[in-house]
């Protein structure tokens, strides 16, 4: 493995143990400050809500590419989830947290088993069978790409597939 | 992932979202989130522990109707570790209960 993922991979879990590193980690996330606010009323009643989920854990299938971990600004692309398969087959790619947990149980940074007795108890009125995975991390020049590229695919895709509201997870 | 939550949300679709990154969330200023100071990793809680993933959802599902106004954020206040959450009526778990 390369140095740099075995070095981000050893950082990551002692920030798990070490708060004081956990909160330097998340200081040196230093985004530009938005303004304005986007807003979308929500129109119906939870139990007529289509949902889909969005995570930036770097889960993925195990057939997919996975996440460029070796670039310095982080990998932007998207990763396209089946919710009636990923339980069976998932793996995640992302060396800037300790996924160990996530590894055990998917649910603990992706809640599809939990949405779907949600939906078997009509507490939900439906779930997409399309949910959406970036690895999160993303600085420099792929952020451009990822708000200009990547989430606007997502956006168009929960639209074709008549979602009424996405939930975030990150990591 | 705030990013990405505001393109969905200005495509015309409702979103709500986990924060355990206060101060990011605090800038990137995503409609709708609620925040739990809880280890990266784990924004739905500990593996296996379905009453606490749930109980997550459920604060996440009132959230997006509670939140009326643009950027709130919810605090939850739950400690990491703490053994007791709201039972899931949708689940018929007890509180406190543990899953597969």
């Amino acid at each position: 493995m390369q140095p740099r993922r075995i070095f981000h991979q050893a950082l990551a879990r002692l920030a798990g143990h070490w708060p004081a590193l956990s909160d330097r980690l998340v200081a040196s996330f230093n985004p530009r400050e938005e303004t304005t606010i986007p807003w979308c009323p929500v129109r119906k009643p939870l139990d007529q809500l289509k949902i889909a989920l969005v995570t930036t854990s770097g889960v993925h299938h195990a057939s997919q590419p996975p996440f460029d971990m070796l670039d310095s600004q982080g990998d932007p692309t998207l990763r396209v989830i089946s919710g009636g398969t990923i339980e069976e087959d998932y793996t995640i790619t992302h060396d800037y947290y300790d996924h160990r947990d996530a590894d055990r149980d998917l649910n603990v940074v992706f809640p599809i088993a939990r949405l779907k007795e949600m939906w078997a108890a009509g507490v939900i009125g439906a779930l997409s069978e399309r949910h959406f995975s970036f690895m999160g991390h993303i600085e420099g020049a792929h952020i451009q790409r990822l708000t200009k590229e990547f989430a606007p695919q997502v956006a168009a895709m929960a639209q074709q597939d008549r979602v009424d509201a996405v939930l975030l997870t990150p990591a | 992932m705030g990013l990405i939550q505001r393109i969905i949300e200005s495509s015309g679709i409702p979103t709500i979202s986990i924060s355990i990154n206060r101060p990011y969330t605090e800038k990137i200023k995503p409609p709708r989130s609620i925040y739990l100071d809880w280890p990266f990793g784990h924004p739905l809680g500990e593996p296996g522990h379905v009453a606490q993933q749930a109980a997550v959802l459920t604060k996440l599902f009132d959230a997006l109707y509670t939140i009326d106004t643009p950027g709130m954020m919810i605090d939850v206040g739950w400690r990491w570790g703490r053994d007791t959450y709201p039972p899931a009526s949708w689940l018929g778990l007890p509180a406190n209960g543990e899953g597969a």
